[in-house]
C-alpha cells in the first residue's frame, strides 16, 4: 500500500488529461458558481418582445420562443446537473460500499446474493430502470436522484468488491483479524480508506454517466419539471426551432457535453495514473 | 468435455435465476405502486361498487403470490395481458413496434462494428502517431454526447447542409424495405457514434497488448507477414474481450435507442414505453420492461457462451 500512498509519479499524459478535463469541468463549475448570485436576466422572465434573438450583446446566448434570455437559463440549468449528479453518486456510492465491501470480505453465500441482486439490477438498460422508477414514483429531483443512485449503486459494489478481495488476503488485514478487530471495523478502517484510489476514478465516471442519463431523462419529460431549467428540459423545448434559431440548441448542448467530457477526461487521467503507478 | 458441458450448464441456471429475480424486481415495482389501479382508471366519480367490479376483473383482488404467478405464466407464453390505455393485447403491441427498435439497433451495431474494428486496426499499427492521436481525441470527444444530443446536432447539420429532412417519416418494412432501412440510418448513427468510440478504444488497447506479446515477436522471426499475424493471431485473441464489450455495448444501444425514437419521432419501442409511463398503463409498461430486460440477459448469456466457444481458457477457470 506504500506504493499507492507515496505515489509522487505524474504521467505527462495524465497531465494532459487533467488540465483538459479541469478546464472544461470548470467552465461548468464557475457558471454555476455565479448563476448563485447573479444572472444577467431572471431565467424565468418572459418578454414578448424580444422572442428568438440571435445572439447579440443584450442577449449573448440569444433567446427562446418566449423571449427568455438563454444564458441566464443556461447558467441555472446547470445547477441542477451539478446538484443531481453528485447527490446520485453519493447515493450509488455508499449504498456501492455498503454492499461490496461485505460481499468481498465475507464470501460465499453472502457474495451470491449480494452479486445476484447486483446483476439483475444491471440487466436492465440504465435508464430504463430509472425512467420506471420515475414512472411509479412520480418525476421529480428527488425521485431522478434516488432512482439513478439505484441504478448506479452495482458498479461501485463491484469496484469494492473486486478491491476488498485482493486486499483482505495481506498481511495486515490477517494481523488484524488475530488481534481480534471485528469485522465491521477491519471492513471500516482497514479496507476502506484503501479502496480510495480504485473508488476514485469510477466515482467521477458515475457523474458523468449519471448526467448522461439525467439529461436524457429531462429531455423525455420525466426530470427535472418546468418551469425550472435543465439542459435536457432546454434541448427538447428547443427541438421545434431547430432550424430558425439553431443557438438554442448549440449552446445547452455544448455545456452538457463540457460538464461530461471534462469528467471523462479527469476519470481518464486518474486511471492512467493509477496504472502507471502501479507498475513501478 | 465434462467441463465444457458443465460449464454450460452452469451459465444456463444462472440465466434461469437471473431471469426469475428480475420478473420479481419488475413485478414487486409494479405491486408497490401508489394508489388504486382501479379508481385510477374509473376516475374520481365512480361508484364503489364499479370501482370493486372493476377490481375483480383485472383480477386485482387475489392475493399478491397468485396475481405474480398468473402474470410469470402470462409473460413466459407471451400473452402478457391486455393493455389499459389501447385496449389491446400487450405481446401484439410490442410486436408491431418492435421493427423499429430492433431495426435501428441492428444497424448500428453494424455500424459500430464496420466503423471502429478498421479505426481500431490501423490506430494500433503505430500508437502515438498523428493519426492514433487525432483518433484518441475524437473519440473521447464522441463518447461524452449523449445520443439524443449527437440525433440533434446531426439533424442541424444534414438540414443546413443537405436540406434533407427526414425526421418522422416512418416506412414499414413491409413497404419498402430500402426506405425503412434509409429512415432509420440517421438514428442509428447517432446511437452508433458513442458506442463505435468506446469500441473503438478497447479495440486499439487490446490489440496494442496483443502485439507486444512473446507470441506475434515469434510469429514475425518465423517471417509472417503482418497482416497474416494480424488476421490469424491478434484479433482472434482480441475478440474475447471485444465479445463481451459488443453485448454491452447493444445492451446500451438498446437503451439508447428509446431516447433517440422520441427526436426521431419513430413509433418504436420507446414511444410505447413512454405512452405507458404517462397513462399509468401498468401491464403494458411491465411487459416492455421485463421483455427488454429479457433480451438483455440473453445477450449477455449469448456473449458468455461465445466467448467460452472461442476461448478455451475461459470454461476452465
Amino acid at each position: 500500500m506504500e506504493t499507492v500512498r507515496n505515489n509522487k509519479y505524474r504521467s505527462p499524459e495524465a497531465s494532459a488529461f487533467y488540465t483538459a478535463g479541469l478546464i472544461l469541468l470548470g467552465i461548468v463549475v464557475v457558471t454555476f458558481i455565479v448563476s448563485l448570485f447573479w444572472t444577467p436576466y431572471s431565467p424565468e422572465a418572459t418578454d414578448a418582445a424580444s422572442k428568438l434573438l440571435a445572439p447579440c450583446p443584450e442577449h449573448p446566448f440569444g433567446t427562446d420562443n418566449f423571449g427568455r434570455d438563454v444564458l441566464s437559463r443556461i447558467m441555472s440549468a446547470s445547477k441542477y446537473t451539478i446538484y443531481i449528479s453528485a447527490a446520485g453518486v453519493a447515493i450509488a456510492l455508499i449504498l456501492g460500499t455498503l454492499a461490496g465491501i461485505p460481499a468481498g470480505y465475507f464470501g460465499g453465500y453472502t457474495d451470491k446474493g449480494i452479486m445476484l441482486l447486483g446483476n439483475s439490477i444491471m440487466c436492465f438498460p440504465g435508464i430504463l430502470l430509472a425512467l420506471v422508477a420515475v414512472a411509479v414514483f412520480g418525476a421529480s429531483v428527488t425521485n431522478v436522484i434516488w432512482a439513478l443512485g439505484l441504478v448506479f449503486a452495482p458498479t461501485f459494489a463491484r469496484v469494492c468488491r473486486v478491491g476488498t478481495m485482493e486486499i483482505k488476503e495481506l498481511d495486515y488485514i490477517t494481523h488484524a483479524r488475530v488481534m481480534g478487530v471485528k469485522p465491521g471495523r477491519i471492513m471500516a478502517m482497514h479496507i476502506f480508506p484503501n479502496l480510495v484510489p480504485q473508488l476514485l476514478p469510477a466515482t467521477v465516471i458515475g457523474l458523468a454517466n449519471m448526467t448522461l442519463f439525467e439529461s436524457g431523462m429531462s429531455y423525455l419529460g420525466l426530470g427535472v419539471q418546468p418551469p425550472d431549467a435543465s439542459f435536457g428540459k432546454m434541448l427538447s423545448d428547443s427541438q421545434a426551432y431547430i432550424r430558425v434559431a439553431p443557438w438554442l440548441v448549440i449552446f445547452p448542448a455544448l455545456m452538457l457535453v463540457f460538464y461530461i467530457l471534462g469528467l471523462y477526461f479527469i476519470s481518464e487521467g486518474l486511471r492512467v495514473n493509477l496504472a502507471k503507478g502501479g507498475k513501478r | 468435455m465434462q467441463g465444457k458441458a458443465g460449464y454450460f450448464v452452469g451459465k444456463l441456471i444462472e440465466l434461469l435465476v437471473t431471469l426469475l429475480l428480475v420478473s420479481l424486481l419488475v413485478f414487486a415495482a409494479f405491486s408497490i405502486i401508489p394508489g388504486d389501479t382501479a379508481r385510477v382508471m374509473l376516475g374520481p366519480e365512480a361508484s364503489e361498487a364499479q370501482v370493486n367490479l372493476l377490481r375483480s376483473q383485472l383480477g386485482l383482488d387475489k392475493p399478491l403470490v397468485a396475481r405474480y404467478f398468473s402474470w410469470l405464466f402470462g409473460i413466459l407464453t407471451f400473452n402478457p395481458g391486455t393493455s389499459y390505455a389501447y385496449n389491446m393485447n400487450v405481446g401484439e403491441l410490442i410486436a408491431q413496434r418492435l421493427p423499429v427498435t430492433v431495426g435501428m439497433s441492428a444497424i448500428a451495431m453494424v455500424m459500430v462494428i464496420l466503423i471502429s474494428y478498421p479505426l481500431a486496426v490501423l490506430s494500433a499499427r503505430k500508437p502515438g502517431r498523428l493519426g492514433d492521436q487525432v483518433c484518441s481525441v475524437i473519440g473521447h470527444v464522441l463518447f461524452a454526447i449523449p445520443p439524443y444530443v449527437a440525433s440533434l446536432l446531426l439533424i442541424l447539420l444534414a438540414s443546413s447542409l443537405f436540406s434533407l429532412v427526414t425526421v418522422g417519416n416512418y416506412v414499414m418494412p413491409s413497404e419498402d424495405f430500402f426506405g425503412y432501412v434509409g429512415c432509420l440510418l440517421l438514428p442509428s448513427f447517432a446511437i452508433a457514434l458513442p458506442k463505435i468510440a468506446m469500441s473503438f478504444k478497447f479495440l486499439r488497447s487490446s490489440i496494442i497488448e496483443q502485439r507486444a506479446s512473446d507470441y506475434v515477436r515469434t510469429s514475425k522471426s518465423h517471417g509472417l507477414s503482418d497482416l497474416k499475424i494480424l488476421v490469424r493471431h491478434v484479433l482472434p485473441n482480441s475478440n474475447v474481450s471485444s465479445i463481451t464489450i459488443i453485448s454491452i455495448i447493444l445492451s446500451d444501444i438498446l437503451g439508447g435507442s428509446l431516447i433517440v425514437e422520441q427526436v426521431f419521432n419513430l413509433p418504436g419501442l420507446g414511444r410505447l414505453l413512454l405512452s405507458a409511463i404517462s397513462r399509468r398503463d401498468f401491464p403494458l409498461l411491465s411487459g416492455i420492461v421485463f421483455y427488454l430486460a429479457f433480451i438483455t440477459v440473453l445477450l449477455y448469456f449469448l456473449s458468455d457462451i461465445l466467448a467460452a466457444i472461442t476461448d478455451p481458457r475461459i470454461r476452465l477457470k
